[in-house]
C-alpha cells in the first residue's frame, strides 16, 4: 500500500497532475502540441458564480484594497453618460492592478465584466484558474499566439465588458511596455468603445513578487478615462495608436494636472508612458516611489 | 508523421523516465543535464505487405526475378532466422510464414519438387514443432513437417560440407543440403543494423569449426560495433565467407525490415514519450506495474512472454546479398538512428526481459550480461556512448536462475568458468573447446532443446569489446552474488549506482541514458 501511494505520488508530481503539462524544453522541437483546449469558465459568468463574485468584491476585496492602500479614484463621471459593454484597458505592473479596477468600478458594471487573463499563469493549475474565475470572471488569452479565442467576442456580443492589459504581462520596473494590438483589434472588429484606465501606484505598493501590500497604505491613483471610439475608415492599427497615446495622456495628467496633459497631447509633447531611458535600477528607484496626492498642488486656501 | 529521434537533456520539467529491468519497469528521475536518447517514432508500415513482397520477388536487385530461378527438377532450399529474431516475437502472420509462402507459390508453379527449409540456428537451440509453425504457418508447416523443414543441426557431421578457406584462412563449413542446392532462398528479418547479409547464411548454416573463427574474444574486441558491419571484424569474416560460399551457390537473399511498433497497444505508454503520457498512459502504467509486482515469478514470465509485437513491415529487398543489404540497412537507420553528440562518462540502460536467447526461457545472469555489454552497448555507430573507461549502469535483477532445459552449458560456465577468470581471453583459452566438444552438451544441442556447449562462450565474447572499453559496470537491482560472479558490481538504487560510479568516473559525471526499447542506434560523432 505504502508504495502504491510512492507511486501515484511519483505520477504526480513527475505528471505535474494540479498544472498544465509541459514538455521538457529540449524536447519543444519535437512535440506537438495538443490544439490548445480552453479551460471552461462559462459557469463564472452563471448567476450563482456572479452573486458569490459581488459577495467576495464587495464584502472581502473592497475593504482590503481601501484598508491596506490609500486608494484614488478619478473620472467615474464617465461611466454616467457610457452604455456597456466596453473594453477597458490598463497599464499594468502588479497583481493589485485587476483587484483595483474591479474594486472601483460602479456596481452595475463590476457585474458584468470579466477580465482577460494569461492562460500560461492563471489557468496554468486548475486551482488558480477556478479561484480567479470565481474571483474576477476571469477568461484565458493564450499570450503565445497559438490561436485567437473566441470567447471574447462572444463576451462582447453578450453584452459583457472586457478588461485586458494590451501589454500582456506586468511590467518588471514599473514603467508602461508597449501596447500589443489585440484589444485593439478586438474593438475594431466588435465596434466597441475602448475606456483607458491609468493605474499608478501599484507598482510601488506592490510589485512582482509580493503577495500583499506593502505595509503603510501606500497611495494608488485609478484614473478612468473618456472612452475612445473607432472613427469611420480607421483601421485596427491606427486605432491602437490613439489607445495607447490616450493611455499615455491619462498617466500624464495623474502626474501633472488635466489641462496641461491635454495642452501637450494636442502639441505631441506627452511624455513617453515607458519612462526615461536611464539605468534600470533608476527606472525601478523612480517607480517604487509611492505617488503623493497632495504634492505640489495649490491650496485653495492659503 | 512519425517523429525523428532526438536527444532530450533532462531539466526540471522533465517527468520521471521509464526504465526496463527484466521482467518488470519503473520510473527514474535522472540527474539535470543527463541526456535521454529517444529513438525516432514507428515509421509506417508499407500499405500492402503481399505488394511489396511480389515486387521484391519479381524486381530484385542484381539478380533473374525469382521466377525465372526456378525449374522442375531442381534442388530448392529456402533457409529461414529463427526464433532470435524479431523481439519480441511478431503478431502472426510472421513476415517470414508471409515470404515464404509466395516463394513456393512460384516453385510449385515451376514443378519443384525438391524443397527444403531449414531454420539457421546455427549454434542456437533447435525450435520446437509449434515455434516453427509459428514462424512459417499453418500450410508451410503441415507441407513439409517434419522431413524437409527442419531445424539446422550443426554437429550432423554428414550434413556439413567444408567448401574451402577464405583469404585469411577462415573454414567455411556449413549445411549440405544448402550448399548443394541449386538455389539457396535465405530469408531474414532484420531487426538491427547487426543481422542480414552474409551473417544469414555463413553464420545461420554455419558449424563451429566456421564460426570459431569469428566468435572469439580477439574478433568480438575488434568489432566497433556490431552494428555497423563496415568497422565490425565479426562481420568482415563472415562477408569473406559469404563471398566463398557465393562461389559454390546461387543466394537469392530476402531481407525485410520492421518498424519500431515493438509493444501491443496496452503497453503502449512503453514506446511513448513519457511526458507525452496522457492519464490513461499513467494509469496503465501504475495498474501494469503493480499487476506484474504481485504476479507470482512463474506467471509474470508467462505474461511477458506472451507478449506480440505489432509490428508492421517497412520495406521487403531480394535479389544479391550485398546490395540487398545495402538497401536494407538504409532502411534500418531511418527507423533507428539518433544522432548524438559526442560520448558521456556514464551510459544508462535498461534492460528488458528478453534477449534473442531466451525466448520461452530465463533470461540468465550470462544472458543479462550479454544484452546489457553485448547488445545495448553496441548500438551505435561511430564510438561508443560512453567514454573510455567510462561507467556502465544497467538495470536488471540478474536473477541466478538458469533453464536446464535450454542453457545446460550455461550453468557449469557460470559456476566453473567464470569462478575461476572473467576474461574472455582466458577463458577461451582454458575452457572453450572442452566445451565445444563435450559429447553430453552436443547431445542436448543435437536431441533435446539446449544451446550449444560453446554458446555462453561466445554470450560472454559479446561482452569483450564493453568490458575492454568500459571502466565499472554497475548492476541496479542485481543479483549481488551474481553479478559478483560476473566480475562486477551491485547496487540497490539507480542513486546508489551513480554515487558508486563516482569512483571511476568522478563526481559530476556526464550521463546518457538509452531509451530503448524500442532500438535506437546512437550515431555518435
Amino acid at each position: 500500500m505504502t508504495s502504491l501511494v510512492k507511486d501515484v505520488k511519483q505520477l504526480s508530481r513527475g505528471w505535474r497532475w494540479t498544472h498544465r503539462p509541459l514538455p521538457p524544453k529540449s524536447a519543444e522541437p519535437h512535440h506537438s502540441f495538443p490544439p490548445p483546449s480552453e479551460f471552461p469558465t462559462e459557469w463564472a459568468r452563471s448567476r450563482p458564480a456572479r452573486a458569490a463574485r459581488e459577495v467576495i468584491l464587495r464584502v472581502g476585496l473592497t475593504p482590503i484594497v481601501r484598508n491596506q492602500t490609500t486608494l484614488r479614484v478619478e473620472g467615474l463621471d464617465i461611466f454616467d453618460d457610457l452604455d456597456g459593454p466596453v473594453i477597458f484597458i490598463a497599464n499594468h505592473s502588479s497583481h493589485l492592478d485587476t483587484a483595483l479596477l474591479l474594486t472601483t468600478l460602479p456596481i452595475e458594471w463590476q457585474r458584468k465584466v470579466a477580465v482577460g487573463a494569461a492562460a500560461d499563469y492563471f489557468f496554468d493549475a486548475w486551482w488558480r484558474a477556478v479561484g480567479s474565475a470565481l474571483a474576477f470572471a476571469t477568461f484565458p488569452i493564450e499570450r503565445g499566439g497559438v490561436g485567437l479565442s473566441e470567447t471574447p467576442t462572444r463576451l462582447l456580443s453578450e453584452g459583457w465588458s472586457l478588461v485586458m492589459f494590451p501589454e500582456g504581462t506586468r511590467s518588471p520596473d514599473g514603467w508602461t511596455r508597449r501596447f500589443r494590438l489585440g484589444a485593439a483589434y478586438l474593438a475594431h472588429a466588435a465596434g466597441v468603445p475602448v475606456v483607458p484606465v491609468g493605474l499608478v501606484g501599484s507598482y510601488a505598493a506592490m510589485p512582482r513578487g509580493r503577495g500583499w501590500p506593502k505595509p503603510g497604505r501606500p497611495e494608488v491613483h485609478v484614473r478612468y478615462g473618456r472612452p475612445v471610439t473607432v472613427q469611420t475608415d480607421e483601421d485596427a492599427r491606427s486605432f491602437g495608436t490613439r489607445i495607447s497615446a490616450a493611455s499615455a495622456t491619462l498617466l500624464d495628467e495623474d502626474r501633472s494636472d488635466w489641462y496641461g496633459a491635454r495642452r501637450r497631447a494636442a502639441a505631441g509633447e506627452t511624455p513617453s508612458p515607458a519612462g526615461p531611458q536611464v539605468a534600470g535600477w533608476r527606472r525601478v528607484w523612480e517607480s517604487t516611489a509611492s505617488p503623493r496626492s497632495g504634492a505640489g498642488r495649490a491650496k485653495a486656501w492659503r | 508523421m512519425s517523429r525523428p529521434g532526438f536527444v532530450l537533456d533532462v531539466d526540471e520539467r522533465t517527468p520521471p523516465l521509464l526504465v526496463h529491468s527484466g521482467e518488470s519497469f519503473r520510473l527514474e528521475e535522472f540527474p539535470l543535464g543527463a541526456r535521454v536518447v529517444y529513438p525516432p517514432e514507428s515509421l509506417p508500415g508499407v500499405p500492402d505487405v503481399d505488394e511489396a513482397i511480389e515486387q521484391a520477388l519479381l524486381n530484385p536487385i542484381d539478380s533473374e526475378p525469382l521466377p525465372s530461378l526456378l525449374r522442375a527438377g531442381m534442388r530448392l532450399t529456402i533457409a529461414f532466422d529463427d526464433l532470435s529474431l524479431p523481439l519480441p516475437p511478431m503478431r502472426k502472420p510472421d513476415i517470414r510464414q508471409r515470404i515464404i509462402e509466395h516463394v513456393l507459390e512460384y516453385a510449385a508453379a515451376a514443378g519443384v519438387d525438391d524443397v527444403q527449409l531449414i531454420a539457421a540456428n546455427a549454434l542456437h537451440r533447435r525450435m520446437t514443432p509449434d515455434e516453427l509453425k509459428a514462424i512459417v504457418g499453418e500450410r508451410v508447416f503441415r507441407s513439409f513437417f517434419p522431413d524437409n523443414l527442419v531445424n539446422f543441426d550443426a554437429e550432423d557431421r554428414a550434413n556439413l560440407v567444408h567448401l574451402g578457406v577464405t583469404d585469411k584462412d577462415e573454414d567455411v563449413e556449413i549445411s549440405k543440403r544448402a550448399a548443394e542446392s541449386d538455389l539457396l532462398v535465405y530469408v531474414n528479418v532484420n531487426l538491427v543494423a547487426m543481422d542480414g547479409g552474409w551473417k544469414s547464411t555463413a553464420i545461420g548454416l554455419a558449424s563451429y569449426n566456421s564460426l570459431r573463427h569469428h566468435h572469439n574474444s580477439q574478433t568480438m574486441v575488434q568489432s566497433r560495433s556490431f552494428m555497423d558491419h563496415k568497422h565490425s571484424q565479426l562481420h568482415s569474416s563472415a562477408w569473406r565467407m559469404g563471398r566463398v560460399l557465393g562461389e559454390h551457390v546461387n543466394v537469392f537473399q530476402i531481407e525485410t525490415t520492421l518498424n519500431n511498433d515493438a509493444f501491443p497497444s496496452q503497453y503502449g505508454f512503453l514506446t511513448k514519450r513519457e511526458w507525452e503520457w496522457s492519464l490513461r498512459d499513467q494509469a496503465l502504467f501504475l495498474g501494469a506495474k503493480r499487476g506484474i509486482d504481485i504476479l507470482p515469478g512463474k506467471q509474470r514470465r508467462k505474461l511477458f512472454q506472451s507478449m506480440e509485437a505489432p509490428y508492421q513491415v517497412t520495406g521487403v529487398s531480394a535479389g544479391a546479398v550485398e546490395p540487398v543489404h545495402d538497401q536494407t540497412l538504409a532502411r534500418v537507420h531511418r527507423q533507428q538512428l539518433v544522432e548524438v553528440d559526442g560520448q558521456s562518462d556514464v551510459v544508462v540502460f535498461g534492460l528488458p526481459y528478453l534477449c534473442p536467447y531466451n525466448v520461452n526461457s530465463v533470461m540468465n545472469p550470462i544472458l543479462a550480461a550479454c544484452l546489457g555489454l553485448g547488445y545495448f552497448f553496441n548500438m551505435y555507430v561511430g564510438q561508443p556512448l560512453v567514454r573510455k573507461g567510462g561507467a556502465v549502469i544497467l538495470h536488471h535483477p540478474v536473477p541466478w536462475e538458469f533453464s536446464t532445459l535450454h542453457h545446460p552449458s550455461y550453468v557449469d560456465f557460470f559456476e566453473e568458468v567464470l569462478s575461476v577468470s572473467t576474461d574472455p581471453k582466458v577463458i577461451e583459452q582454458k575452457f572453450e573447446e572442452q566445451y565445444a566438444t563435450d559429447p553430453w552438451y552436443v547431445h542436448l544441442y543435437r536431441t533435446s532443446y539446449a544451446y550449444h556447449g560453446v554458446h555462453p562462450f561466445y554470450m560472454w565474447y559479446w561482452c569483450a569489446h564493453a568490458l575492454d572499453h568500459v571502466g565499472d559496470v554497475i548492476w541496479v537491482g542485481g543479483d549481488r552474488r551474481a553479478v559478483a560472479r560476473m566480475g562486477m558490481r551491485s547496487a540497490s538504487t539507480f542513486a546508489d549506482a551513480l554515487e558508486m560510479a563516482s569512483d571511476t568516473v568522478g563526481r559530476a559525471p556526464s550521463i546518457t541514458y538509452m531509451h530503448s526499447p524500442p532500438h535506437a542506434l546512437a550515431h555518435v560523432k
